[in-house]
């Protein structure tokens, strides 16, 4: 199995200068508690340039660089970074491995469909560089293969064929090994792993034992540890801490740019189109905001999407600063895609989410809707509301190329319905002749002539339930008003249903 | 395939992209609800986009069967449309007879009146739909100057066509009027009241049949308006269908076992029958 290495060096440093770019260049160190004293486990390259290095105590480094800045380190947290980083790449790989907290492996099999393997190398590099962090590639057989080529190889992408593992490690340090694999051959003297490999198996294990000969065996390239897929969190959602607390809104969309552009890249990576999100607000020092973000059409695009949270945010006032942020993808579905045409941008429905969000926020999601056809005799109950989700139109020049549209399913197309409706049927003093035709009837005030009558066409049914119908009704154009719908009931009176307006 | 002969199908692919990328573009500008006579009031003979246009008359006079032809010649288009419904009276069924395509469609039934024409305002002036409807019948709103030239104005900002259905006791101001009115059981008549693109006075009648997607077949039928004023004694004088000619016209017996023949209800009202 081929397996392709991503080494983000420093990762939980570079992510924190993702998230506050002012840390950029700065000595910067993320320091944990070990035993009740404060130790820093990373240093970004400004602090190690002046001789900061992990393991050691915060105090210690703040004596070498006053001008330190110390940040916590959660194990957790970058874990779950790590984890978004690994679901954005599987756009380009069907499953990827954790190797916390700085790297990962991914299922290298379908690299044909990116150019190659060196071309997936360089694909994977180039989501990284997209999400602002620094990577180096490496893809090997073996795991270990894959690992030491990312982390110690010479250039920031390494493709070693299947049978030239051994050598291609034969120049590596021994620090490449892990460090309990590694001490003892260090103690023997040894720097590289080709040194290492040459060793007699035998002799190996006879000093070394079990560790020893792992040792041994990786150094050559003979590593049979199984590639485990990672578990994609049922749950999508990204969250942020602002350094200090947002009282506009200038630095609370930067955040937000921020998560919504992971956010964006794990649902591209698993091929799904978020269809409702929901922004939630921490306020400083308590108190938290909900904001609902719903979209007519699903999308995974970032940009449509801040567009939206903008919108919302601008109409937004609170009365506390916010601290941190998170968004939280309620519902998801499949994404179509969106079918780029010739001379068109990647545009999205801006406009059209934009204007549904306000709406919705000012008249409640249920008012709007589109109307779905059922299949009912029952005249009112011939429809229900739903979702609203417009089919893409075709733009530009395929929709010059393709022609006009398919035109839209019928429905009942041949019976003629009203298309006005009333909610409730009024009921109508109706004059009738010696063979029960409709002579008159009383509107709006008025008694009202009937210039001309067609049916009976006869609805009923639900006789299975509580609130059987049977109904004759009748297209008559009334005097000075124009053709009404009006019907029987089993009851003998007549009902006003519906005007055909 | 060879190189030469894949070369050539690039080539021919390369002129074929020049090509479509050099033809001139079209966009929509106006809306052709395919309404005989309707389309030819305007300039142009069609509904021009970035207007608004009110229909104005009593209720069944064939204002929504109108402006839903509108929305369907939008959805025709591709374009999206929005019926804001004041009233909550749209039969989308009927709609979808009319030839809407109801996936495109999006209805918006605010809650409280005020808010009918600030809906409009913000689905007109995002220019996401193509064609706009509001609904005030039935609602009491009557819209002032200031709020028709508001409408006009996002309805020429975001290039929809704006229809407003309005009752002739509420009509509302500063937008192209059209007053529509039932004509007997020929049709109905349109008549632009007011336009300040010129075609005041301006008159159509359009036949039920070109509206309705099924016209009914009127078994009973009076054979003469009767004369204005009070009402004469009532007779029952409906031309009966001629045996063969028109009997099962309608839907009658168009589902066997069903739809029947309407037992009389002269028994049941104590009228005698002969």
């Amino acid at each position: 199995m081929r397996l392709c290495y991503l080494h983000l060096p420093r990762f939980p440093v570079q992510r924190r200068v993702v998230e506050t770019p002012s840390l950029s260049k700065k000595p910067l160190a993320l320091v944990e508690d070990a035993r009740g004293v404060r130790r820093v486990a990373f240093a970004s390259a400004a602090a190690l340039k002046l001789g900061v290095r992990p393991g050691m105590t915060l105090a210690s480094a703040r004596a070498l660089t006053p001008e330190l800045a110390a940040f916590d380190f959660s194990p957790q947290a970058e874990r779950a970074a790590l984890l978004s980083m690994g679901e954005a790449l599987l756009a380009i790989a069907p499953a990827f491995e954790l190797s916390a907290p700085d790297g990962l492996w991914l299922d290298a099999s379908a690299a044909a469909l990116c150019g190659g393997e060196e071309g997936l190398c360089r694909r994977a590099l180039e989501i990284c560089s997209a999400f602002g962090y620094r990577a180096r590639a490496a893809l090997a057989s073996q795991r270990f293969t894959a690992r030491a080529m990312a982390r110690y190889g010479e250039r920031p992408i390494e493709v070693v064929e299947v049978y030239e593992s051994a050598m291609a490690l034969s120049s590596l340090p021994l620090a490449a090994l892990e460090e309990d694999d590694s001490s003892p051959l260090a103690s023997l003297g040894l720097t590289t792993l080709g040194e290492a490999a040459a060793l007699p198996l035998g002799a190996v294990v006879a000093r070394l034992g079990a560790q020893g000969l792992r040792a041994l065996r990786l150094s050559r390239g003979e590593d049979d540890t199984p590639f485990t897929a990672e578990a994609l969190p049922e749950r999508i959602e990204e969250r942020i801490s602002l350094d200090w607390p947002a009282e506009a809104l200038e630095p609370l969309l930067f955040a937000l740019k921020t998560v919504l552009d992971r956010l964006g890249a794990r649902l591209a990576g698993r091929k799904r189109a978020a269809v409702r999100l929901v922004l939630t607000l921490r306020l400083d020092p308590a108190g938290e905001a909900e904001l609902p973000l719903s979209l007519a059409r699903p999308s995974a695009q970032p940009k449509l999407l801040l567009d939206l949270a903008r919108h919302q945010l601008s109409d937004l006032t609170l009365d506390k600063p916010i601290g941190a942020l998170w968004v939280r993808v309620e519902e998801h579905c499949e994404d179509p895609g969106q079918q780029l045409t010739l001379g068109d941008g990647p545009t999205g429905d801006a406009a059209l989410e934009v204007v549904l969000s306000r709406l919705c926020t000012a008249l409640g999601q249920e008012s709007l809707f589109s109307a779905r056809l059922l299949d009912r005799h029952r005249p009112e109950g011939g429809f229900a509301p739903g979702a609203f989700r417009p089919p893409e139109r075709p733009s530009g020049l395929a929709a010059e190329a393709l022609g006009p549209l398919a035109p839209p399913p019928d429905g009942e197309a041949s019976l003629a319905r009203p298309p006005r409706l009333f909610p409730r049927a009024a009921e109508l003093q109706a004059e009738l002749g010696e063979q029960g035709q409709i002579l008159s009837a009383r509107l709006l005030g008025k008694r009202r002539r009937v210039l001309a009558m067609a049916g009976p066409e006869r609805l009923c049914g639900e006789w299975w339930t509580d609130s059987p119908f049977v109904r004759d009704y009748y297209q008559v154009h009334l005097e000075g008003i124009g053709p009404v719908w009006l019907y029987r009931d089993g009851d003998g009176r007549f009902y006003l249903q519906g005007m055909f307006d | 395939m060879d190189g030469r002969a894949s070369a050539a199908v690039v080539e021919r692919l390369r002129e074929r992209i020049q090509k479509l990328q050099a033809a001139p573009r079209t966009y929509l500008l106006s809306l052709r609800t395919q309404v005989a006579g309707f389309d030819q009031l305007f300039p142009g003979g069609a509904v021009p986009l970035g207007t608004a246009l009110e229909l104005c008359g009593e209720a069944a006079s064939g204002r929504t069967s109108l402006a839903l032809r509108a929305v369907a010649a939008a959805g025709r288009e591709g374009r999206l449309a929005a019926y804001v419904d004041g009233p909550r009276e749209l039969y989308p069924p009927a709609a979808a007879a009319l030839g809407v395509d109801l996936r495109r469609l999006l209805v918006v039934q605010p809650k409280a009146p005020g808010q009918l024409a600030w809906t409009a305002v913000q689905l007109c002036r995002s220019g996401a739909f193509t064609c706009v409807v509001l609904d005030l019948t039935h609602t009491g709103v009557r819209l002032c100057l200031a709020e028709g030239k508001k409408l006009a104005d996002a309805a020429f900002r975001g290039g929809s066509l704006l229809i407003l259905l309005t009752p002739p006791e509420s009509p509302a101001d500063g937008v192209v009027r059209l007053s529509t009115r039932a004509v007997g059981l020929s049709g109905l008549e349109v008549s632009v009241l007011r336009n300040r693109q010129g075609g005041a006075g301006a008159r159509a009648l359009i036949g039920w049949e070109s509206l309705c997607p099924a016209p009914p077949v009127f078994r009973h039928r009076r054979p003469e308006a009767p004369p204005e004023g009070e009402l004469g004694p009532l007779h029952p004088p409906y031309q009966r269908p001629k045996s063969g000619v028109d009997r099962d016209g309608g839907l009658c017996r168009s589902r066997p076992g069903r739809d029947c023949q309407l037992p009389s209800l002269a028994p049941s009202l104590g009228l005698s029958t002969h």
